[in-house]
């Protein structure tokens, strides 16, 4: 720690046995995109793949599940590859709140090295290809996209680095998806409010831990680089973009800048979500891409998104679960932990130390109503404290020998959820539920719970020593 | 994975008709694949539909692309615009 950039961390997967460097040669269709669908159907613990040999291309390579799976996780983190996910979810709630790190700024780029002003091609410069089946051309779907408001310029917070989904439109032109809510949709508004494009800059290929904290749901005055820096440790390189002024992982493979068209919508999608259902097409705005800087034989890095478990389960995982834990343990330090990483949370799991009784249902309401929740967090499952969350056989035992389902079920009527959930109706709102598998305590004195099995003596010890000894 | 390309180029061969939209006439060569003669790629002006020469024929062919994906050219104009634009400041 940390990664200066996407090829020091290939480089220490390579190490651990996390990379899968594939040399013969495969089509940009269907190979790539099933090569990445294929890892996470395999395993939770699957490598990185890396392709050289692309058909039409004479030096395209193109990364894939870099962060596909525990492993690569904890290994974007610094720590074991074993590590346990509570253990990193706990790691990643402590450095988030060492934020903010002041960020490093740098003049020396490995991107700065090739410049693009005339006769840009993004097909000539990366292996652009398409994911799945129906998507309506190629993505791409893994950049860091920055933006400033143009209310306020120089508010190096407000500035924001995040990612979102960019169709292919041609050559130099892209569509966005900036939806209201995102922060460079405020900014979008505020542009054209003043009749004036936006300046975006694109950065393709990073870091992980860029990657990572680009999707985390921070408030609007926070930066992410300042976040990076705190995931990391250590301060984090930003360089200036050359045409825009924005500032840029110093890392990135490429570079691309331009500006939102004030004003302008186009249709765009579908493509396939993240809920395993494609997004219908809109009419969403365009991006006119002037100036590309990149290094030599840059690295398309790319993201494969479908049914869930996929790359971007990983890569949200905790980034959804720890702000949903910090909030709710503001208000309620009972709560242990949160494992909010189904569906971005649509579905979310809490194990908490009930006061009294009802108090668990009580903390599922107040989850769907933190920020994130009021998107997500339609279903909620309670688990006691003593149930780990984010193990699921522990979940289910809690669901099929202390849910009662005469009495665990609380239903919120016509509640908001993110549009893209195909069971909204109509889109946006949809009933919410909590199912408390916590165990009753007074004033609900119903069951029979007094003769818990618990774990033989030393069983902790045993643990360690195995582990051990299993390495 | 791992079988060598097969598939030619169909530079020559501009398709008429748009698999998604049914437009004719609407479709341009987007670019051709940096080693000569491998692939080309295929846009539609109406409804923005981008593909690949080398892509199977469910991506491509007009008679068996899945109804639930087709797009009325008249119905673009209807659709959604996400993020509405906002009125201008005075």
């Amino acid at each position: 720690m940390p990664y200066r950039d996407l090829r020091e961390f290939l480089s220490v997967l390579e190490e651990e046995g996390q990379l899968l460097k594939h040399t013969d040669p495969v089509h940009p269709e269907p190979d790539l995109s099933a090569a990445a669908r294929a890892v996470p159907n395999l395993t939770d613990r699957g490598p990185a793949l890396l392709f050289d040999n692309i058909h039409g291309y004479r030096r395209g390579r193109v990364a894939l599940n870099v962060v596909g799976s525990w492993p690569n996780h904890a290994l974007m983190l610094g720590m074991d590859k074993d590590t346990p996910v509570k253990e990193q979810f706990f790691e990643f709630a402590r450095r988030w709140d060492d934020y903010p790190v002041p960020a490093e700024r740098r003049d020396d780029a490995p991107w700065q090295e090739h410049t693009i002003d005339e006769g840009i091609d993004l097909f000539q410069l990366l292996p652009l290809f398409r994911l799945n089946r129906y998507d309506v051309g190629t993505y791409i779907d893994k950049a860091v996209v920055v933006s400033r408001d143009p209310d306020d310029p120089d508010h190096f917070g407000k500035q924001n680095a995040g990612i979102y989904r960019i169709q292919v439109k041609d050559k130099a032109t892209l569509g966005i998806q900036p939806l209201p809510t995102h922060d460079i949709g405020l900014h979008l508004r505020a542009a054209e409010e003043r009749g004036e494009n936006l300046p975006v800059a694109i950065a393709i290929g990073n870091d992980p831990v860029m990657t990572t904290v680009s999707g985390m749901p921070l408030t609007y005055e926070q930066s992410e680089y300042e976040m990076a820096g705190a995931i990391q440790g250590e301060p984090y390189r930003i360089a200036k973009a050359p045409l825009t002024g924005l500032d840029v992982p110093w890392g990135a493979e490429v570079v691309l800048e331009g500006e939102i068209l004030a004003g302008v919508r186009e249709i765009e999608g579908p493509f396939g979500e993240f809920t395993g259902h494609y997004s219908g097409g809109r009419r969403q705005p365009v991006i006119r891409i002037t100036k590309v800087s990149h290094r030599t034989d840059p690295i398309f890095e790319h993201l494969y998104l479908g049914m869930p478990w996929t790359e971007m389960d990983y890569t949200l995982a905790l980034n959804t679960s720890v702000p949903l834990y910090q909030q709710l343990k503001k208000d309620f330090p009972e709560v242990v932990a949160v494992n909010a990483m189904y569906t971005q949370g649509l579905l979310a799991v809490v194990s908490v130390k009930q006061r009294y009784g009802g108090f668990a249902k009580a903390v599922g309401m107040r989850a769907m109503t933190t920020p994130h929740g009021l998107g997500y967090c339609k279903v909620m499952i309670m688990v006691d404290e003593t149930v780990d969350p984010f193990n699921l056989a522990q979940v289910m035992w809690a669901m099929s020998v202390k849910f009662h389902p005469q009495h665990d079920i609380v239903t919120v009527p016509n509640a908001s959820v993110l549009p893209l959930d195909p069971s909204s109706d109509p889109a946006g709102i949809t009933h919410k539920v909590v199912f408390d598998a916590t165990t009753p305590i007074a004033p609900e004195t119903r069951g029979h719970y007094s003769q818990t099995v618990d774990a033989p003596a030393d069983t902790k010890k045993w643990e360690d020593l195995l582990k051990g000894l299993i390495k | 994975m791992g079988r060598p390309p097969q598939r030619t180029d169909q530079m020559s061969d501009l398709p008429t008709t748009c698999a998604r939209c049914d437009s004719t006439g609407t479709i341009r060569v987007l670019t051709t694949s940096p080693v000569p003669g491998a692939w080309t790629m295929y846009a539609c002006s109406t409804c923005t539909y981008s593909w690949r020469s080398t892509e199977a024929a469910y991506v491509s062919d007009p008679a068996t692309y899945p109804a639930a994906f087709k797009v009325d050219p008249a119905a673009i104009a209807e659709m959604p615009v996400v993020p509405t634009v906002p009125p201008r400041r005075a």
